[in-house]
């Protein structure tokens, strides 16, 4: 088991709980959580975007790319030490970036419409919370593929299967014994 | 057929009420022991497997406070959605080989079972019993109250039933889920969740295309009512704000490969290679299924804001009221026989769980051994728990919710923060020791039941499940790299390398 995967990924755990601790003594504003709707019970609005985002807005931003690179970091430790070659980094990797790259386009589109206040619209829905609904799902699907499709180079492949016939048929024998 | 909206609805759920006590009697007969009644004998194949995954992960939650949540505070809860490709990503990555070996190899028949297979420890595993009981019986009594209110609410729109109280539909109720899960267990469970998720992807796209119709314009023009209404609803980070909306991230995501009631279906397919076909499909499943989640939700809120209909009393009438008001009845009824699956098959799969870690593991944990005749115990365990589970429900209805509440509390995030370091890393790490397991699951505890407890609230939004997470993680990688490794079976050593 790789000892420099782990700590990175215990690093990574660190830096998330301190950027938690940064943000949890930041100002808080007022619709920081959502506020009431003026008109109908139930209903919560947000309020002032740029103004719930004035003092927390980049600490959220890393905090989200961490959180990104952790998911990845933990889908490499699913996979044997062995199978993690420079081509499987690499896979993993893209994924990163592909969902760092939706991310960006999430958070930026949003800072460009609460300074524009122009919308556009992609299947339904504003273009940031498109990226936010169609793109996030999709960010993971090559994760899902290396897993699919790789499963047998990378996940559990002839050999592994054989050791474990191995070992089920070793602890039989030993248990009937 | 309008006018016979009612009958339809009650027909539908009556079905498959007639279903359940079928399937029931059914599964009986292919239960013979307790690895069965637990695990299925570990012979399902992936059809089974992925319906069975992705529809235990959308309970009664999905669609009745989903849709009420997007209601009250716009697409702040997509976010515990759209995190399922990662969530099930990590969840297959790190789990579900690992757990179906170890199941294999020791025949584990719960999860303390793995976890004390790992660790090599008793203590573990009595932690991991009681984190699981004190979860399942928050868990079950919400679902079987939500049960019995979504019954009542459908019966008192009938002139016989017009009366009935909400302790006759819990009586109604828990009596049909005890049939089931007594005779069935686990096998009566997923056989439900196929009928379940088979629903749910069918209802979904239809749902889909009737909420498009209720606004010409379609979804664009229901988002564009609520954007000039109030813009950060329909904006990525929606009413809650940015750090609600990471923090479900988070918990949601990682968290999916801590729910016990999931992770534990992952024991139970017959080859390893399935795993492969089971995560894409069950994945496609939930994609499906959640569509009636947003698309309810907005369409509701749009739908408001415009004055197209009245404000809901609660956030969590969206569904009822969408399908009574926009569904053909016959779709109206589908979905709430997929409701009444949700809970059903939920509550099962906890209950099954729950009496697993009170006559196998916490017995095993004290005396190192279970009970004897474990299927005719885990009968009888299930009765009882059920039992206690309503009476809860009935207690927090008529009395006090406080004690609900706090059970409620052993949700999801309990779950996340307590189970996702000590199986999910714990796992694929040998360098994982039983103080960082027990500093993991105790620190998750404590955490989220003082913030329940003290009621307290966060500033940003930011939530008790995001903090009891993060820090159980650090603790339990931290508190393993100075404490001393386990000597753990050679069997599991070698199944850990492979």
């Amino acid at each position: 088991m790789s000892n420099k995967l782990i700590t990175f990924i215990f690093i990574l755990c660190l830096l998330l709980g301190l950027l938690l601790v940064a943000i949890v003594l930041t100002d808080e504003v007022a619709n920081a959580g959502g506020i009431a709707h003026s008109e109908i019970a139930g209903m919560t609005a947000g309020g002032d975007g740029e103004l719930r985002l004035e003092h927390i807005g980049t600490y959220s931003f890393l905090f989200q790319s961490l959180l990104l690179l952790l998911i990845v970091c933990l889908c490499a430790l699913g996979v044997s030490p062995r199978y993690r070659s420079t081509a499987f980094y690499g896979y993993m990797a893209l994924c990163y970036g592909l969902m760092l790259f939706i991310w960006w386009q999430m958070y930026f589109g949003h800072q460009r419409f609460m300074q524009t206040d122009e919308v556009t619209y992609f299947m339904g829905f504003p273009t940031p919370t498109a990226w936010q609904m169609y793109g996030t799902w999709l960010g993971a699907i090559p994760l899902m593929l290396i897993y699919t499709l790789g499963f047998r180079k990378f996940i559990y492949t002839q050999a592994d299967d054989q050791a474990f016939q191995a070992l089920l048929s070793k602890r039989k024998s030993t248990t009937h014994r | 057929m309008e006018a016979y909206r009612q009958e339809i609805i009650l027909g539908a759920v009556f079905l498959y009420m007639a279903f359940c006590i079928i399937t029931g009697i059914w599964a009986m007969r292919r239960t013979k022991n307790s690895s069965d009644f637990f695990m299925a004998g570990r012979s399902l194949g992936p059809i089974v497997v992925s319906l069975a995954l992705f529809s235990s992960t959308l309970s009664g939650f999905g669609f009745v406070g989903g849709p009420g949540l997007v209601y009250s505070i716009g697409v702040s809860s997509f976010w515990m959605v759209v995190i399922s490709s990662s969530g099930y990503a990590i969840g297959f990555f790190l789990v579900a080989k690992r757990i179906r070996m170890i199941a294999e190899l020791r025949d584990c028949i719960s999860l303390p079972d793995i976890v004390a297979a790992r660790y090599n420890s008793e203590v573990v595993r009595f932690l991991m019993a009681i984190t699981i009981v004190l979860g399942v019986m928050g868990y079950l009594a919400t679902q079987i109250l939500a049960m019995a209110v979504v019954m009542q609410a459908i019966l008192s729109g009938t002139e016989m039933f017009a009366e009935i109280s909400i302790l006759s539909c819990v009586v109604i109720s828990s009596a049909v889920l005890i049939f089931y899960c007594v005779t069935g267990g686990i096998i009566a469970s997923v056989y439900t969740d196929v009928v379940q998720g088979t629903i749910m992807v069918v209802a979904g796209g239809l749902i889909l295309i009737t909420a498009t119709a209720v606004f010409d314009g379609g979804m664009q023009e229901a988002t564009s009512i609520i954007l000039a209404d109030d813009s950060e609803a329909i904006m990525p980070f929606g009413a809650a704000g940015i750090m609600a909306s990471l923090g479900w991230f988070f918990v949601f995501g990682l968290g999916l490969a801590g729910q016990p009631h999931l992770i534990t279906k992952m024991m139970m397919n017959k080859e390893m290679a399935d795993n492969r076909t089971i995560f894409p499909m069950s994945l496609f499943g939930y994609v499906m299924a959640a569509l009636l989640w947003i698309s309810i939700g907005i369409i509701m809120r749009a739908a408001v804001i415009d004055g197209v209909i009245d404000p809901l009393q609660a956030p969590d009438d969206a569904a009822s009221v969408f399908l009574s008001i926009f569904a053909n009845p016959l779709l109206a009824g589908v979905v709430f026989a997929g409701l009444f699956a949700a809970i059903m098959s939920t509550s099962d799969a906890f209950l099954n769980i729950g009496t697993a870690a009170i006559i196998h593991d916490i017995p095993k944990a004290i005396n190192g051994k279970s009970i004897d005749n474990e299927l005719f115990w885990a009968r009888v365990v299930t009765v009882l728990l059920a039992a206690v589970a309503a009476s809860f429900a009935l207690y927090s209805y008529y009395l006090d919710a406080t004690l609900v509440a706090l059970l409620g509390a052993f949700g999801w995030a309990t779950f996340a923060a307590s189970i996702f370091p000590v199986v999910a890393i714990g796992l694929n790490w040998k360098g994982a020791t039983v103080p960082g397991a027990i500093s993991a699951i105790i620190s998750a505890l404590v955490i989220n039941f003082s913030v329940q407890l003290a009621g307290i609230s966060l500033p940003h939004g930011i939530s008790g499940g995001l903090v009891a997470f993060i820090t159980s993680l650090t603790l339990f990688l931290g508190v393993s790299a100075v404490t001393k490794k386990p000597s753990i079976g050679a069997d599991i050593e070698q199944a850990l390398d492979i």
